[in-house]
């Protein structure tokens, strides 16, 4: 089944800055044919009141839903919130917690994405082409585990609080991130090829590998050699000393704040 | 007419040994408060009437008619914004609490701006604190993190820290060590028998440093850290572990600067470091008297304890996305209503000219610099001086203000609830 969803233009709308909603786009919502209704400020809106939605074909399993977001989503919340299978593809940005608590299928963005994408995922992939807000694969305020599987790549930058709390899965970040990248990091691996900021801190376990310049690193890591990652090298911390940590830093190059 | 153990509606140290002398109505004389509450005790300006924006004009209009255009603007509102609230009593932000539900509004407090980032780290990493009176009678060190209380909580020290005589401290002067830890010598810095200087945004590497070197693993700690020499951050940590209970308070030098929480989830993860050695409290500056109440309030109402939005009928809350700044910077709301604070004052413009461009009604008995973003202003009687009711203090110890003067003026738990029965009108007519 191929749906499609065409964002309209909201500048006729009484306040086009207001942001829906919309933890029903997801495969299984269309999947068990339910009725999609959005969230506009305190007002519950029916998806076509805001969107064109065209579904052709049918399908035997969530697996075969396509679901494709066209027009300007980028303050259209919760996309693919607990999806469980199928894809989303999003042609343009997409707004803040797109892809929280999936557990499997792939969405890809082909523009940017707001803050908190793939908070507290458990399976499935998510690649994101352009940049991306803060606490991307991060988790929710309090809780202690971010991220527990599955996987998330961005081409562009992300903004601060990568993958706080991160506990599993596979992050790749092909540009920069802002500051305190991993923290509070438990387990999975982060693969940073840009440069990072304060990066691990108070990491307990996992594994972390930053290709650019881990700056402004935290004193309380323990200097344990150089060595040799797919041909280059690399520093080897482990920490965080100071929370009896056993994780793993590689950073290409550091510097402290002295 | 004298009254005895006022407690002071201005910060939140609400020191509730103010003696006020009364005199025809009029406050004529105050003792033992410092000059920030002496002010608001003495204020002698007000609004006398509601007004409101007429073709560009202030008009003064009847409460009748200012409430009635208030329930208008909120019930009609798709995104509405209900803001500030820490300089009322606890009774008044219940009220606030209820219209918020009942409207689907996002709302919000000061909190968001000054301690917020305290409450997140307290809500990863918990909070060993305590009252300020155990500080008061037992601490023999105290450290004031990013604070300078000698401006911003004047009886802050000798009330409860370095000048207060304590029950089990035979001499305040010399049996209590200050360390002052701040990114400039600041007056609070010249008391301190040791005072540390960190680069801006240093703090977290400097806490995380004192917490190796209390868990005994200085060597990994390099020869100097954002500024501060190793040598001196040893001798930091060992008069930490030799105190015998030890109280830290931290302000917004930390909970506002790069990092945020992650600062004070640090300085929170140094206390429990050092409470496997000794005693170690920690403990929030917060500013306005009862911004601790709101925090009380909501949290008893909605399970958050700001930064609320109802508009989905359910309590939503994450920081970043239902905080007022970001959410004036992202142009949500279409209205707003600002109760017991200054917004005006305080926000960065781009946030204010939002507030100017959807109708915002402030509830509040001054003029301010937030009545020049409003459409309506109602006034109402002073919280603390006017209204009697419960505040709480920063270490969460409800204290009951006090009625000094008679007043005409209605309160704001008044305004509030006639907005609400307005509103309930407004729907009912469908």
């Amino acid at each position: 089944m191929n749906v499609t969803i065409t964002f309209r233009n909201r500048r006729n709308r009484r306040n086009p800055f207001i942001p829906i909603e919309a933890e029903m786009i997801t495969p299984d919502a269309f999947f068990n044919n339910k009725e999609i209704c959005v969230g506009e400020g305190n007002r519950t809106v029916h998806l076509n009141e805001l969107a064109d939605v065209g579904i052709e074909g049918t399908a035997s399993s969530v697996d075969e839903i396509e679901i494709l977001i066209r027009g300007d989503a980028s303050l259209v919340k919760r996309v693919g919130e607990y999806m469980t299978g199928g894809t989303i593809t999003i042609e343009g940005s997409i707004g803040m917690h797109c892809g929280n608590f999936m557990s499997g299928g792939r969405i890809e963005i082909l523009g940017s994405a707001d803050g908190w994408l793939g908070r507290e995922m458990q399976g499935g992939e998510i690649l994101c082409h352009g940049d991306c807000g803060d606490y991307c694969a991060s988790g929710y305020r309090g809780g202690r585990r971010g991220m527990r599987g599955g996987s998330v790549e961005v081409i562009g930058s992300v903004g601060d609080f990568a993958c706080e709390h991160i506990a599993g899965g596979d992050v790749l970040i092909h540009g920069n991130t802002g500051d305190f990248a991993c923290a509070e990091m438990k387990g999975g691996t982060v693969t940073i090829l840009g440069d990072t900021s304060r990066v691990c801190a108070n990491m307990s376990n996992g594994t972390c590998y930053v290709y650019g310049c881990a700056a402004e690193m935290i004193p309380t890591f323990e200097k344990r050699g150089t060595i040799n990652h797919e041909g280059l090298l690399f520093h080897h911390f482990r920490g965080d000393v100071a929370n009896r940590g056993n994780g793993d830093l590689y950073t290409a190059r550091f510097t402290y704040l002295q | 007419m004298e009254s005895r153990d006022v407690p002071c509606p201005f910060c939140g140290c609400l020191c509730d040994d103010v003696f006020v002398t009364v005199e025809n109505n009029r406050i004529i004389g105050v003792e033992n408060c410092c000059t920030l509450g002496n002010a608001k005790f003495l204020s002698k300006k007000r609004l006398k009437h509601p007004i409101m924006r007429k073709n560009g004009k202030w008009v003064e209009v009847t409460y009748e008619e200012a409430i009635d255009e208030t329930a208008r603007i909120l019930s009609d509102a798709m995104r509405p914004l209900l803001y500030g609230w820490s300089g009322t009593i606890g009774e008044a932000q219940v009220v606030g609490v209820h219209l918020a539900e009942e409207i689907g509004a996002l709302i919000d407090s000061t909190t968001s701006v000054c301690h917020n980032p305290s409450i997140l780290a307290i809500q990863e990493v918990g909070h060993p604190g305590c009252t300020l009176g155990q500080v008061k009678n037992r601490a023999d060190l105290v450290v004031y993190w990013g604070c300078n209380p000698i401006e911003a909580h004047p009886r802050h020290m000798s009330r409860y820290t370095t000048y207060a005589d304590g029950y089990f401290i035979d001499n305040t002067a010399s049996d209590r060590t200050v360390i002052v830890v701040d990114i400039r010598r600041s007056e609070g810095a010249k008391v301190a028998d040791e005072f540390v200087q960190v680069k801006p945004g240093g703090d977290y590497l400097v806490l995380s440093a004192l917490r190796a070197m209390v868990r005994g693993k200085s060597d990994v700690v390099p020869e100097s850290v954002a500024g501060v020499k190793k040598v001196q951050l040893q001798r930091v940590a060992d008069l930490m572990m030799k105190a015998k209970f030890g109280a830290v308070f931290f302000g917004l030098g930390i909970t506002m600067s790069r990092g945020k929480y992650k600062n004070v989830r640090n300085a929170i993860e140094l206390v429990s470091e050092l409470n496997r050695r000794t005693k170690f409290t920690i403990s929030a500056m917060r500013g306005h008297f009862n911004v601790y109440g709101f925090n009380e309030v909501l949290t008893w109402m909605a399970g958050y304890p700001f930064a609320v939005d109802f508009s989905r009928g359910i309590a939503f809350y994450n920081p970043g996305e239902t905080t007022v700044i970001d959410l004036l910077e992202r142009r949500e709301p279409d209205a707003c209503l600002v109760v017991a604070s200054d917004p005006g004052a305080h926000f960065p413009k781009s946030t204010i000219e939002h507030m100017a461009a959807i109708p915002t009604v402030q509830i509040d008995p001054c003029v301010n610099a937030t009545t020049a973003l409003c459409q309506v202003q109602i006034p109402v009687a002073i919280t603390g001086i006017e209204v009697a009711g419960t505040a709480y203090r920063m270490d969460g110890v409800p204290i009951r203000m006090k009625k000094v003067l008679e007043t005409e003026f209605p309160t704001d738990q008044e305004i509030l609830e006639r907005i609400v029965i307005r509103i309930r009108e407004i729907r009912a007519d469908g």
